[in-house]
């Protein structure tokens, strides 16, 4: 890996960000609907009440220059401001409480969904037309058709609902008090299962399905034929020669997927109300958290950008001839 | 060919799903066993926005509040006055003057006593918000009760007295939906520094229970005041957890780790007969209005479509062609009442049906508005006094779905007048910005609109609902525009109205009047429907008994009147599986209902087999076939 491509990269992923944070400021301000009144649908809020909450948020500074100067000396102190709807709490703070949630379950999620769906993918690409093909193939396709929540709520309905052998939603029993840490983390662990099977379930599709096309692609190719002809056995083949190569797109694939971890999985966090970035977004969208979700989406540009750097030193490493 | 990197992966990918296949069996472990705290669980729709009382904008921040500390004077089962933080009070002869007594003694939940000083400093700090250049504090939702009751001085001439004096005689000094401070924790607060304060948990109050935990989006725990002297509290701790979805919460209402829930009026129906469930089908303190943009003025690139809008007897017309029982019984499931005026009926004390309600009829509708002069063009198109074809844009929030049923029923009703309707949905902010008039003071705000369909929600004191359609709320809360000089003096005369009698007397005529003129037309008064468990609490109240229900009411009401249910041997209910019974103390289990002993097996057999699943993908995976030949490599 030559320090020229390295940099190159790098450079491209910090121009990409820097545009990341300038469009933030630029999209956020042309959703219609002002924050300040928002939240204020008060009978006795009257218009000098506004002016001052205009005045204290700095919502009656003209967008350019005054806004946008103060957002990109802030952001780069990395001061991302209060939040409008929690008043008084740090961006950073509401944000960093909501990650780890996130972080967990769809981390967690994308591994099965990763180790899973390459297995399958690659199982089903290889004994093409046979059952098995057939079976986890419309299993891929239907569940990577279908949003959490219509994997999710039967999951709860029948496994929660119904048999009780699992909570229905958030992370923790409430009021539950604990002997020790091992209890605590189980009680959570109790709480994972089903929203992890959901968001697993919901990403092996896409593995599955990218990696069985590549499987049936790399199929067709000279070196397998040559592999056959020294008489390897068909896993073997596979192992060392199917899947190596058919593992290049997947790789983008799955970097492009990690990026998008700390998005939350919305849907599925809604339906689990489970406390992560993705129900956070929609809460501050829905109050017109300007300073909220403009962390977000920072947050999640910059991991999106960072995972597809890491996306291309890998390939470099998979792939030696993008090592240039 | 090279491919150790790719062997690695591939036994580090069959390593990973193995171990994921062995630990399942471990994360299916059963709910721990139950403690010995009695725990109420209440669900939520509605997140909480601030722990500190002066920034919550929302009900629920109001539920939480007079949790934490009481009121001066709390409300009782029927929304009368009872002792909050003052034991009892007097009025003096020419009714400006209350005196307030303190129990002496009394402590906040830290221990630090509590006395006069702290209601004289609480009420005194938002008398100075009221009187402020702001003229308000915080988020402005708590100062105005105390505006609103004319209290114009407060003083403690001893520890058990608090004196009050108004500028003029009411009875809204003891509705004050202001949270009594301990002076001790919140005297370094000023009026610039409360809107920034976040009151963290946990909270010193005198309320009942005290906010111990606030997980964001999540919940709310509060724990038993050690100090209360208030009815004996059955509950140790209360939960208030929020939903993100309705689904997510009725299930989790009926697998039993809700107590207590708010429901739709399916989930209402599906929970009929269901062992140990009890279903209220409350009247909300408020209502849904269709409503028109009545505003008077030109507006450049804005405005209203047509100015019949303004003209009471087009509204009035129009008011003949809203069947609104068909709406109650499908746009609200018949959850609800018919609307008829603005101080709904929950406001038993207040609200006066209108004479001469309109009934239901498309003629009589059409010959209204041909005697107003809108007649029909050779098109069949109803015509404005301009001659202009009527086409009026209805919008809506997208906060409740019947917003949009109703709407679709109004399009259907006015085109058979010959009317045209497009429906338009919008987010709340959007739209409160579309509807605001230049008076506002933000360039947006261009009063775009014709008709419009939203809710509002009231007071104990209906001066909150009365207050929408005086002259000086254009540009805030007046979201039809519409003013009458008799309408504001009848506001102000009512205000002031020494007694209640007199001051119904003044309503009567505001509601008739606002019936009558129709800047809204009242659909209904919007139902409550909630359920709750009774296999661990009893002793729920309805407030007001007649058409409320028993938490999110108005004050800590609820929560002192609930028993738990003694030696605790609650029949399993048809969806919840049985918790231990038999306990000593009612034993809630944790996760409410799971990890009977029956669903152990069972439990372990799913687990069991899931693993074996992701055991035999793992295995085809690193399967190696032996016997065959090898690759040179």
């Amino acid at each position: 890996m030559s320090l020229r491509y390295l940099s190159r990269q790098s450079l491209q992923a910090l121009f990409t960000i820097v545009m990341i944070v300038l469009l933030n400021f630029v999209l956020f301000r042309m959703m219609p609907g002002s924050p300040e009144r928002i939240l204020f649908r008060n009978p006795n809020l009257t218009q000098e009440a506004l002016a001052a909450i205009r005045e204290r948020w700095g919502l009656d500074q003209p967008l350019f220059p005054d806004q946008f100067f103060a957002y990109i000396v802030a952001t780069l102190q990395g001061d991302l401001g209060d939040s409008y709807k929690f008043i008084g709490q740090p961006v950073i703070e509401v944000i960093s409480e909501r990650f780890w949630p996130t972080m967990i379950l769809l981390g967690l999620g994308e591994m099965i969904a990763v180790v899973v769906g390459l297995a399958l993918g690659s199982y089903t690409g290889w004994r093409r037309g046979g059952l098995v093909d057939r079976v986890g193939n419309g299993f891929s396709l239907v569940f990577y058709s279908m949003p959490y929540f219509v994997i999710g709520m039967p999951l709860i309905i029948i496994f929660a609902t119904g048999l009780g052998w699992f909570p229905t939603s958030g992370m923790f029993t409430l009021g539950a008090t604990y002997d020790s840490f091992l209890d605590q983390l189980l009680d959570f662990l109790h709480h994972l299962v089903l929203p992890l099977i959901t968001v697993s379930i919901g990403l092996i599709g896409g593995y599955s399905i990218l990696m069985r096309s590549s499987i049936v692609e790399t199929r067709s190719e000279d070196y397998i034929g040559t592999a056959r002809a020294k008489g390897l056995t068909d896993a073997r083949i596979l192992r060392h020669h199917a899947f190596p190569n058919a593992l290049l797109p997947v790789v983008t694939l799955i970097a492009i997927n990690l990026g998008y971890v700390v998005a939350g999985a919305i849907t599925a966090e809604v339906v689990f109300n489970w406390p992560g970035l993705g129900t956070l977004t929609v809460d501050a969208l829905n109050a017109r958290d300007y300073p909220v979700l403009q962390g977000v989406f920072l947050f999640l540009g910059i991991s999106v950008v960072l995972a597809n750097l890491a996306a291309d030193v890998v390939y470099g490493f998979l792939d030696p001839r993008v090592r240039r | 060919m090279r491919a150790p990197v790719s062997h690695r992966f591939v036994r580090l990918l069959a390593g990973l799903g193995l171990a994921g296949a062995l630990l399942l069996p471990a994360l299916a472990l059963p709910a721990r066993a139950a403690d010995e705290k009695l725990v109420l669980r209440v669900g939520t729709s509605q997140d909480l926005d601030a722990m500190n009382p002066f920034n919550t904008a929302l009900v629920t921040g109001f539920e939480v509040f007079t949790l934490n500390y009481d009121l001066l004077v709390n409300w009782g089962g029927d929304l009368e006055p009872v002792p909050g933080f003052a034991e009892s009070w007097t009025q003096s002869a020419d009714g400006l003057t209350w005196t307030f007594k303190i129990p002496s003694g009394m402590k906040w939940s830290d221990g630090t006593p509590a006395t006069a000083e702290d209601a004289r400093w609480t009420l005194q700090f938002v008398l100075d918000g009221v009187n402020s250049e702001a003229g308000y504090i915080g988020l402005g939702y708590i100062d105005y009760y105390l505006a609103n009751a004319g209290v114009t001085e407060i003083t403690a001439p001893d520890e058990t007295t608090l004196v009050l004096k108004t500028d003029r005689p009411n009875t809204q000094v003891l509705q004050m939906y202001i949270p009594i401070l301990p002076k001790h924790v919140w005297q370094d607060q000023t009026l610039d520094t409360v809107a920034d304060f976040t009151n963290d948990v946990p909270i010193v109050g005198s309320g009942p229970y005290q906010a111990v935990e606030w997980q964001k989006g999540q919940y709310v725990r509060f724990v038993k005041n050690p100090n209360w002297t208030g009815p004996e509290l059955a509950a140790d701790e209360v939960f208030i957890q929020i939903f993100k979805n309705a689904d997510t919460q009725y299930q989790a209402f009926r697998s039993g780790e809700l107590d207590y829930s708010s429901v739709n009026g399916d989930q209402f129906a599906a929970l009929a007969g269901e062992a140990n469930v009890v279903t209220v089908a409350g009247v909300g303190n408020g209502f849904t209005e269709l409503g028109f943009n009545a505003y008077s003025k030109p507006i450049e690139g804005g405005g209203a479509s047509t100015k019949a809008l303004q003209d009471p007897a087009f509204r009035d017309a129009i008011g003949y062609a809203v069947d609104k029982e068909l709406l109650v019984e499908r746009a609200i499931k018949g959850f609800g009442e018919v609307g008829t005026t603005h101080v709904p009926t929950f406001q038993t004390k207040w609200h006066v049906e209108p004479t001469a309600l309109r009934t239901f009829n498309i003629e009589t509708a059409k010959q209204k508005l041909e005697a107003a002069g809108y007649v029909l063009d050779g098109e069949g198109r109803r015509l404005d006094k301009e001659g202009k074809a009527l086409d009026l844009r209805l919008y809506m929030p997208d906060s409740e779905e019947y917003y949009a049923t109703s709407a679709q029923f109004v399009q259907d009703w006015l085109s058979q007048l010959g009317i045209k309707v497009t429906t338009q949905v919008f987010d709340s902010g959007t739209l409160t910005t579309l509807m605001l008039p230049p008076e506002a003071g933000d360039p947006a705000n261009k009063a775009d609109y014709d008709l419009f369909i939203w809710a509002w929600g009231g007071d104990v004191d209906p001066n909150s609902l009365l207050e929408i359609f005086t002259c000086s709320n254009i540009g805030s809360s007046s979201d039809s525009n519409y003013c009458s000089a008799r309408y504001d003096e009848l506001f102000d005369l009512q205000n002031k109205a020494p007694s209640d009698e007199e001051r119904k007397g003044y309503m009567a005529e505001m509601q008739q009047m606002i019936y009558d003129e129709a800047p809204y037309h009242i659909l209904f008064y919007d139902g409550n429907p909630i359920a709750y468990h009774t296999d661990r609490f009893t002793g729920w109240k309805n407030q007001p008994a007649s058409n409320g229900v028993p938490l999110f009411g108005y004050g800590s009401y609820g929560y002192w009147q609930i028993k738990a249910v003694s030696a605790a041997t609650p029949a399993p209910s048809a969806t919840s599986a049985p918790i231990a019974s038999g306990a000593p103390t009612p034993a809630p289990s944790a996760g409410g209902g799971t990890g009977g002993g029956g669903s152990d097996n069972a439990l372990l057999l799913a687990a069991g087999a899931v693993a074996v699943v992701l055991l035999v993908v793992a295995i085809l995976l690193v399967r190696r076939r032996s016997g065959g030949p090898t690759e040179e490599e």
